[in-house]
């Protein structure tokens, strides 16, 4: 493949929690900052199977998925996503992660494939610019147009 | 001989392909390629508006907070029901400040996720105010090309004017609340004028009763009751938490479809004044971009912009003059 140009459209972000996590204020805090930084949110909420998820990510054509986490049971149910979303040739979707993730935990979820971990302490703009670099797409700046 | 180094026409032939088997993944990249304005999707959009047309579509609006999403939740799962393949097309607004969206009408759809019978795609209406985004025609080409049996489209949450949606569905179902306003909202133009069906939903909050007869007065009125082969819209009262009337208002959705049928002449009326107001609105799109935003002038263009300015020609006479063959 050629070297490609920064690719046309708004970043399509999959916000989602699996399992029987129901904290859902840390990741609909997420998506209305994605939403003021340009970013199209579908946003699943909480209690999804993988392969619901999955679904919603061929459905949707989304650039990269992002998952919440409050519960200790975050390595097993993303392994299960990654493997679901390989199983339905998703596995080229970057996954990022949030939430309440150990920093022992982190070596292992990357071996598993998961792209950014963004947990307590985090910056929209540390979050941002890791959307930018993995999608390949440029945020737009509206509100630089209208002024 | 529409081929082009981006897109070889063996390119084009895959996708056509890929929609035509209901492929969701090649399917969903080109309605991203629709949402993107990529001009190189066209060819294949012709190809498909050419034979397509024959699924039904349903369109949902009301305003936000209706029920809009629940009820199409209820929908999808009737629908299934009856063993219908379904696709649902669920816009949502976007910041008129970031450009940003929360897409959030799958929430309530979430139990339909893994069923391989469902399409549902959310959609940013990108800055459109009419109730669609601008992709929504096209999107609906490739979703009617894809093989489901009957398409729904679920509308941002609107007010009194977004009436983009009688465009497009062959049906229009309008979801109100009891919080709807009294016996005057219901008379006043707009786009309960637009509806096919009505739908009063939570009917188990005070004043359904009520905001139903003021929505059936107001339908009444419009319909010349002599008429017998007018269609007589209907006020039903459901709730979509529970699923109460569902079956009924997909009996008058059923009723309103053989209705188009008994009368194609009225069908075709609706075909034609859809296809009149979305070829003016692509002419005005074509001319906007050809002269505004790719400044692309022609010599004629010049000239005409040259006599508005030193007052040769008047701005009314100079669109005629650019609108038709003369010099």
């Amino acid at each position: 493949m050629t070297p490609q140009p920064r690719k046309a459209g708004p970043i399509r972000c999959l916000l989602g929690m699996l399992g029987t996590d129901v904290h859902t204020k840390g990741i609909r805090t997420l998506a209305q900052l994605l939403r003021d930084r340009g970013v199209e949110v579908i946003y699943l909420g909480e209690h999804n199977t993988a392969q619901g998820m999955v679904s919603a990510m061929l459905a949707e054509d989304v650039d990269v998925v992002g998952l919440s986490f409050s519960t200790a049971t975050y390595v097993h149910y993303t392994r299960g996503l990654l493997d679901a979303m390989k199983a339905a040739g998703v596995g080229d979707v970057p996954v990022m992660l949030g939430g309440l993730i150990h920093r022992d935990d982190e070596t292992e979820l990357k071996s598993i494939g998961v792209k950014g971990i963004f947990g307590p302490g985090s910056t929209t703009d540390q979050i941002m610019q890791f959307l930018e670099d993995i999608t390949g797409k440029s945020l737009i700046r509206l509100r630089d147009n209208l002024a | 001989m529409t081929t082009s180094p981006d897109q070889p026409a063996s390119a084009a032939a895959d996708a056509i392909a890929a929609v035509r088997r209901g492929d969701i993944r090649g399917s969903a990249r080109l309605i991203s390629r629709i949402e993107a304005d990529d001009e190189s999707v066209r060819p294949l959009l012709r190809t498909l508006y050419l034979e397509g047309g024959a699924t039904p579509v349903l369109g949902v609006t009301g305003p936000p907070g209706a029920g809009k999403s629940t009820l199409v939740d209820q929908v999808i799962a009737r629908y299934r029901a009856r063993a219908l393949k379904v696709a649902v097309l669920a816009i949502d607004p976007a910041s008129p400040f970031s450009g940003g969206a929360i897409l959030g009408d799958r929430v309530r759809m979430g139990r339909h996720n893994t069923d391989a019978g469902v399409f549902i795609r959310s959609m940013s209406a990108r800055g459109v105010l009419g109730g669609l985004a601008r992709a929504t025609g096209d999107c609906l080409i490739v979703l009617d090309a894809m093989g489901f049996d009957v398409i729904l489209v679920e509308t941002v949450g609107v007010g009194q004017n977004e009436i983009d949606i009688m465009r497009h569905a062959h049906t229009v179902l309008i979801v109100q609340t009891p919080a709807a306003g009294d016996a005057v909202q219901a008379v006043k133009a707009g786009i309960l004028e637009i509806g096919d069906v009505f739908a009063v939903n939570k009917a188990d909050t005070p004043g359904a009763d009520r905001a139903a007869a003021a929505l059936r007065e107001a339908v009444e009125f419009r319909y010349d009751a002599h008429d017998v082969t007018a269609w007589h819209p209907p006020v039903l009262k459901i709730q979509a938490s529970t699923g109460a009337g569902i079956d009924e208002l997909l009996d008058a959705v059923d009723r309103h479809r053989s209705h188009s049928a008994a009368y194609p002449d009225q069908l075709r009326a609706r075909l034609v004044k859809r296809a009149r107001l979305q070829l003016a609105e692509l002419v005005a799109a074509t001319l906007r971009r050809r002269y505004i935003l790719e400044n692309d002038h022609d010599a004629k263009f010049e000239r005409v912009l040259d006599d508005v300015v030193e007052r040769r020609c008047d701005p009314y006479a100079a669109a005629e003059r650019l609108l038709d063959k003369s010099p």
